[in-house]
């Protein structure tokens, strides 16, 4: 790697690494500014006083899109990890034998072929809605891909010579999928679930934004694009650009920042 | 042969000067389409205009009871016979004459159907000749009157083209419209019935179109409905080439309190009944005093609405006087002390013993509106140390949890007291939405029943009036406060500017259909 692409890397980690701290303590500074009615300040275009203009309950929207995006982030890395971890057990558990090799590849098959975006609204619905449902769904409906690569990975890892060696120094399974082969796909893991983030959060807005993902009472993108919708007809713009911008440039960043790990690795 | 064409050409031109002529089709987008198709027995035409069945009477501007399909009516002596003699001019769609024996079955198949009509008073309903129908009551019902202003005449199921299971998608019927298609989720086309014994309707052609609020708007802005509902919200964006047209209502909103302490009973689906905090009176007091109604208006309404405190604000059956002079927090916090509810430091809010002064406050999470109100008036009462949760949850869910235990936005309003007998009597409590916070007070009841009894209007109204308040108790603001009402909503509509809708009523809860009421008075007023 020149000194140009390092610079352009350490330019992607440095902006991810304030994104996560800005999301991660937003919730200490903010406090209680993104639900803090102001019944004379309704719906107020963007001006010093209101620098995203406010909502209809008088909100401010700069609070409300920061901590949707908190928000956001954090439900979609908790989907991210646990849709990873999914995967990785899976695709471990296929190298124990042929027939589980043989019911997961199945598993993936079945999944990869049902429309996901189906698949996520009967989960999230089934489950009642609200934060937990949105993170399982968007888990148990984003695994199949990363399993799929992993599974691969691991299939050729298996075939290796120090593997070989240690069957050959009868070592169970079990053993050599540990030991042996996870360690050389832990990399890929974190770059699947970095790749999967954006993803997760997309998705979380989308079924929110549906009315089966977070509660509207928080201030969740999907929440705030869904209020926009109602107002938009009526010229206030800046209720829908703003959250939609927010959105768009976390999910742009993070997506930057693993596609150049994915390099890198 | 002269006279005819004579005549011919008279009724061309006067047909011609009508300003009806100049436009044959409107297109609507006021929402409402029929999840069980258009049935007066399982309970379409309840609001607005049933379009392809008449009724027995209909309801005039000030609500009492005007000429429909009956011409005469009477109620016996002991107050428990209707006897109503028809037109004799009256045909279906299909041209074949309506008769008593349709009328009898249609009030008798309603009754066994066990709809949205409330038929449980009718003993049994027969044709005494071609012309004439008796209706026999179990017990005295004033109310009763009602469902012969709002049930639709369907043809007796024994004669030719009758009533059957497929009949509120074909339905027929001898109102002003018939169906010519009906595709489900997207659009009704309705067709003037030639056969129809009124004045015919100034438009040949009605389309309904059932689009979801933003393709309303967004067809509104693009010209291509003619009326269309909508959200209070965007009142105030109507586009250019349409006028806004407000129809004053008492479609209300409001909180009803479970009024059970919550001693682990539950209804017969499993749902939890009773709530501790919310069955304490000072609560309920409180969050009425903290609200303020004039704000909600603004906020949740945009203005386009009213300040509620009672079912029926402004009509016969309701107390003038019942009002609660709000917000007045010093008087709430009062209340709230008198009856042992100590605020703590540490999170600001309100205990009695170990009991928090929290409960939630559930809305139909598909209700922007409602979520508002929820919103804004847990904002309210927080000051007092009440924490109201907003919650928002699917109609099931709120059958299958929170319809007996939370607090939830409701909204009723009718043209019948009736609704209020379903909201306030005890025999009615954790029946359906009406009445499922388990009110229950004798002393209500008996004024409830007595103005059922009552012998005539005036005499029942002053009953239902008492129910409210009869200066001792009552389900109202100044007795039990089983409800915080909150306001009355404005159903905002944007009409070409060449559709004159005459002169609108007080619509009842339902936007959309409402506003059907009066269809035969519309007029469109451009060449």
């Amino acid at each position: 790697m020149n000194s140009q692409p390092r610079l352009v890397a350490a330019g992607y980690a440095g902006v991810f690494g304030l994104l996560v701290l800005l999301l991660l303590s937003s919730s200490l500074w903010l406090g209680d500014s993104p639900l803090h009615m102001q019944f004379e300040a309704r719906l107020m275009p963007p001006s010093a006083e209101h620098w995203l203009g406010t909502d209809a309950l008088g909100r401010e929207l700069w609070a409300r899109t920061l901590a949707g995006l908190a928000l956001s982030f954090g439900v979609g890395l908790s989907a991210a990890l646990l849709g990873t971890l999914i995967a990785l057990s899976l695709a471990s558990l296929a190298m124990l034998s042929p027939i589980l090799d043989a019911l997961v590849s199945l598993l993936i098959d079945t999944l990869l072929s049902v429309p996901h975006l189906i698949l996520l609204l009967l989960i999230a619905f089934a489950l009642g809605g609200g934060t937990q449902a949105v993170i399982i769904a968007v888990a148990l409906t984003h695994w199949p891909s990363l399993a799929r690569l992993l599974r691969a990975e691991l299939l050729s890892l298996r075939n290796s010579p120090y593997v070989a060696i240690s069957k050959g120094f009868g070592k169970r399974q079990g053993f050599i999928v540990w030991y042996h082969l996870l360690p050389h796909v832990l990399p890929h893991c974190l770059v699947g679930a970095l790749l999967l983030f954006p993803h997760a959060i997309l998705h979380e807005a989308a079924l929110t934004f549906l009315g089966v993902g977070l509660d509207p009472t928080q201030p969740a993108i999907g929440v705030l694009l869904a209020d926009a919708m109602r107002y938009l007809t009526g010229g206030y713009w800046w209720l829908g650009v703003f959250p939609g911008l927010g959105l768009l440039l976390m999910v742009l960043a993070i997506e930057r920042f693993a596609s150049m790990l994915r390099k890198a690795l | 042969m002269r006279r005819p064409i004579i005549l011919a050409l008279a009724a061309t031109c006067v047909a011609l000067s009508a300003p009806a002529l100049a436009k044959d089709q409107l297109v609507l987008a006021i929402g409402g389409e029929p999840e069980q198709g258009f049935d007066p027995l399982l309970g379409w035409g309840q609001y607005g205009s049933p379009l392809f069945q008449s009724t027995l009477l209909t309801r005039g501007q000030d609500l009492t009871p005007q000429p429909g399909l009956a011409t005469e009516w009477s109620l016996s002596e002991d107050r428990l016979t209707w006897t109503l003699t028809l037109r004799t001019d009256v045909r279906f769609s299909d041209n074949t004459p309506l008769t008593a024996e349709d009328v009898a079955f249609t009030f008798n198949a309603a009754a066994e159907a066990g709809g949205r009509a409330d038929l449980s008073a009718l003993e049994s309903a027969r044709a005494i000749d071609g012309n004439t129908v008796e209706l026999t009551l179990k017990t005295p019902r004033i109310t009763f009157i009602d469902q012969l202003m709002t049930l639709g005449i369907v043809p007796n199921a024994e004669r030719e083209n009758g009533y059957g299971d497929e009949y509120g998608r074909q339905p027929l019927g001898s109102g002003p419209y018939r169906l010519v298609e009906w595709q489900e989720g997207e659009q009704l086309i309705v067709e003037r019935n030639p056969y129809f014994y009124g004045p015919a309707p100034v438009f040949e052609r009605l389309v309904f179109l059932f689009t979801d609020e933003a393709a309303t708007l967004s067809a509104a802005h693009a010209g291509q409905v003619d009326l269309a509902a909508v959200p209070p919200a965007l009142a105030e964006n109507i586009p250019e080439q349409m006028q806004r047209v407000i129809m004053n209502s008492v479609d209300n909103r409001g909180i009803l309190f479970p009024m059970q302490p919550d001693e682990g009973e539950q209804a017969a689906n499993g749902a939890p009944i009773g709530n501790n905090v919310t069955a304490d009176l000072a609560i309920r007091q409180a969050v009425n005093l903290a609200l303020d109604r004039e704000t909600l208006v603004d906020v949740a309404l945009n203005g386009f609405g009213r300040p509620a405190f009672g079912p029926a604000d402004g009509l016969p059956w309701s107390q003038e006087g019942e009002k609660v002079a709000a917000p007045n927090l010093a008087r709430a916090n009062t209340l709230l002390k008198e009856a042992g509810w100590e605020r703590q430091e540490e999170d600001g809010l309100r205990y009695k013993g170990d009991q928090p002064a929290r409960f939630r406050l559930t809305y139909p999470s598909s209700d922007a509106t409602r979520q508002q109100l929820a919103q804004v008036s847990a904002e309210m009462v927080r000051p007092l140390g009440i924490e109201m949760q907003p919650t928002g949850r699917h109609w099931d869910e709120i059958q299958r949890e929170a319809l007996h235990q939370d607090a939830i936005v409701f909204g009723f309003g009718s043209h019948s007291p009736q609704e209020v007998f379903y909201l306030f009597h005890s025999e009615h409590a954790g029946f359906g939405f009406y009445n499922s916070g388990y009110y229950a007070n004798e002393a209500v009841d008996q004024h409830l029943d007595a103005a059922q009894a009552a012998a005539n209007t005036e005499e029942a109204n002053q009953h239902w009036q008492a129910a409210q308040w009869d200066g001792d108790t009552g389900y109202g603001v100044q007795g039990d406060t089983s409800w915080a009402w909150m306001v009355n909503l404005a159903h905002v509509y944007a009409t070409n500017r060449c559709l004159d809708l005459g002169e609108l009523g007080v619509a009842p809860h339902g936007h959309g259909w409402p506003v059907t009421a009066n269809l035969l008075e519309w007029r469109w007023t451009c060449d």
